[in-house]
């Protein structure tokens, strides 16, 4: 009895690795075909890019007198490697002001943010006063409400202020974050008070304490969080598409957007794909070598 | 005057001063937690909290038709005429709730669904983790005006890559942008792509930290692959689930980008989405009223979302701690 219930088990955990090995093997084959088809759109960015743009991936012809028109898919055979594409894409577009107002845009956001952040966040894990909770929660309403949401009363906000058609307007909706102030309250909040003591010992004022104490000791956090706000504001479309009209105003994402609209049913396929590379090449490239770091801090961002 | 009754003013005057710097310093020290988190209240509040109340003050007004007319209160008219099919805004708005809901509804699940597939697949020791990870992560990083540019291209009717796959697999075609019922699905398939990569890297570091034990006592007693994930994975992981719902439901809701360049909505809204629809109509005079009450929908719609996964589902999530 005894041993027909051992050698049950025993079987059990040979079907069971069987059934794990055959289920790891399907995992790794399916995984494969759905990484090949989620890698389609970047594939196809990179071949149509560099072939002649009047040598499409697909095309269609007409046969004989009277047959219907007939598909032609041709991947491999582009006549010669070019990069008139790209020349093309400059002659339509000012990429070099746009990739400048995106820097300008994406770094201007992340310098405020990260002393607006650091502030708040000092005050937040640190400080006692009165009101502090509501405060926190008034601040913390920011994460349900996004501000993509809001881009109409923004807007009306930016034409009261003055500043339609400026750089200050494009990042003016981000310079306050709420989830920067909750992560870095969090790493704060893990800082040993000791090393404050110590250093008002030494006769740091708030401002040397910070400086010397926290801010060091939140450099991960700090990093985690300028990637992702990077990447995020990098991405930005419909509020700068909104907010902007002049050329060195508008991002490379609206440069994209435009130069999208003027395609005719596909005419302009070899700078479309241009234009997505130039817009995306220096976040995925970042990615590319960062690979873990950029993992990390989305996780980090997203695991409070 | 005398030297002593130099050295008494002094005295007097320094222990005055002593006084008034601590009083000072005392101020300084209330003060200065306010004037730290001064910034951030500033910029919340005039962007986040204000906006919030004035989308809802301007969505009970309707605007003059010139621009010195001054509007005129009219209430919950705005968002009576929002659901009125016989209003301009009316013909249109309740097909542009119902494709956001059913986007929402739609999308949020079928990515998390194939993030968790994917991180069970990718959490074992392989060799192409790296690979898998940039193939499923990069669309997290591209912009989705990018990405819609070059769906623009697959989605094309006669060369485009979708037809011509479907074609040779001798399936029917379709009209990918343009056709009342594939146009919406195009749009969801984008966003599908551009999100699961995201959901999957935070399902995979969930499944990592996973206690081993566990599933040790499983495979003791014989359990099949399937039961353990069913019973000892999904239920450990209910915490991660909550969240990353939580997330993709917000996130959902601002996925419009993309209407750019598939269509605009086409055909007459049928794949249009609020966020893009508000984009489109916000800047005619007219629909003032409209948009800021479309913007207050859209508002408690995510706060529903928020509040229901916190409420609802969190009393059903299983912490670790």
């Amino acid at each position: 009895m005894r041993t027909s219930k051992r050698l049950n088990t025993h079987k059990n955990a040979i079907t069971t690795t069987r059934q794990a090995r055959l289920l790891s093997q399907l995992a790794t084959v399916g995984l494969f075909a759905l990484a090949l088809i989620w890698l389609v759109p970047l594939i196809w960015t990179l071949l149509v890019s560099v072939r002649p743009s009047d040598e499409p991936l697909i095309y269609q012809i007409r046969g004989v007198a009277g047959t219907p028109l007939q598909t032609v898919v041709n991947i491999f055979y582009g006549s010669r490697l070019t990069l008139e594409n790209f020349r093309e894409a400059f002659n339509v577009v000012n990429w070099g002001q746009e990739y400048i107002t995106t820097l300008i845009f994406v770094f201007g956001v992340l310098a405020v943010q990260i002393v607006t952040i650091v502030l708040s966040a000092y005050a937040f894990a640190r400080m006692e006063f009165f009101g502090k909770n509501i405060l926190l929660g008034l601040i913390l309403i920011q994460l349900m409400i996004p501000s993509a949401v809001l881009i109409v009363p923004n807007f009306a906000t930016i034409r009261s202020l003055g500043l339609f058609d400026t750089k200050l307007a494009l990042m003016l909706p981000y310079f306050g974050s709420a989830f920067g102030t909750f992560l870095l309250r969090q790493t704060f909040k893990q800082v040993p008070i000791d090393l404050e003591d110590a250093a008002r010992i030494d006769g740091c004022n708030w401002w040397g304490i910070l400086w010397t104490v926290y801010i060091p000791s939140s450099i991960p956090t700090l990093t985690a969080f300028a990637l992702v706000s990077i990447s995020t504001h990098w991405n930005e479309f419909l509020w700068p598409l909104m907010i902007t009209q002049s050329d060195y105003n508008r991002p490379l994402t609206v440069g994209l957007g435009q130069l999208q609209r003027t395609n005719e049913v596909g005419a302009l396929y070899g700078q479309i794909t241009a234009g997505v590379l130039i817009v995306t090449a220096t976040l995925l490239v970042l990615f590319l070598i960062f690979q873990r770091q950029f993992i990390n801090s989305f996780l980090q961002s997203g695991l409070k | 005057m005398s030297t002593a009754a130099v050295d008494n003013a002094n005295k007097s005057s320094s222990k005055a001063n002593a006084a008034v710097g601590i009083r000072r310093a005392r101020l300084w020290r209330i003060m200065l937690p306010y004037l730290l988190i001064l910034p951030t209240f500033l910029f919340i509040f005039t962007f986040t909290l204000w906006p919030t109340v004035s989308a809802a003050i301007s969505s009970t007004i309707k605007p003059g038709v010139t621009v010195r007319q001054p509007g005129k209160f009219v209430g919950l008219n705005n968002y009576v005429e929002l659901f009125d099919p016989n209003t301009a805004i009316g013909e249109a708005f309740p097909r542009v709730l119902l494709n956001t809901l059913i986007f929402v509804v739609v999308t949020v699940p079928v990515s998390m669904a194939m993030a968790f597939g994917l991180a069970l697949a990718l959490n074992r020791k392989m060799r192409a983790l790296a690979l898998f990870r940039f193939a499923f992560f990069y669309p997290v990083l591209m912009p989705l005006i990018s990405a819609a540019s070059v769906f623009a291209f697959i989605y094309a009717d006669n060369i485009g890559l979708a037809n011509t796959v479907i074609h040779s697999f001798g399936l029917p075609t379709h009209r990918w942008i343009g056709d009342p019922f594939w146009t919406p699905i195009a749009i969801m398939i984008v966003a599908i792509w551009k999100q699961t990569g995201f959901y999957m890297i935070i399902y995979l570091a969930a499944l990592q930290a996973l206690p081993t034990d566990v599933y040790e006592a499983a495979d003791l007693d014989g359990a099949s692959a399937w039961n353990k994930i069913r019973q000892i994975t999904i239920p450990l992981l209910s915490a991660t689930t909550l969240f990353v719902l939580t997330s993709a439901a917000a996130n959902a809701f601002q996925m419009v980008d993309q209407l750019y360049s598939l269509g605009e909505g086409v055909p007459q809204d049928k794949s249009n989405l609020m966020l893009y629809f508000i984009f489109q109509k916000f800047n005619e005079r007219a629909n003032v009223g409209y948009v800021n009450a479309i913007t207050v929908i859209l508002l408690l719609m995510l706060l529903a979302f928020t509040v229901f996964n916190l409420t609802f589902l969190e009393r059903r999530a299983y912490y670790e701690n």
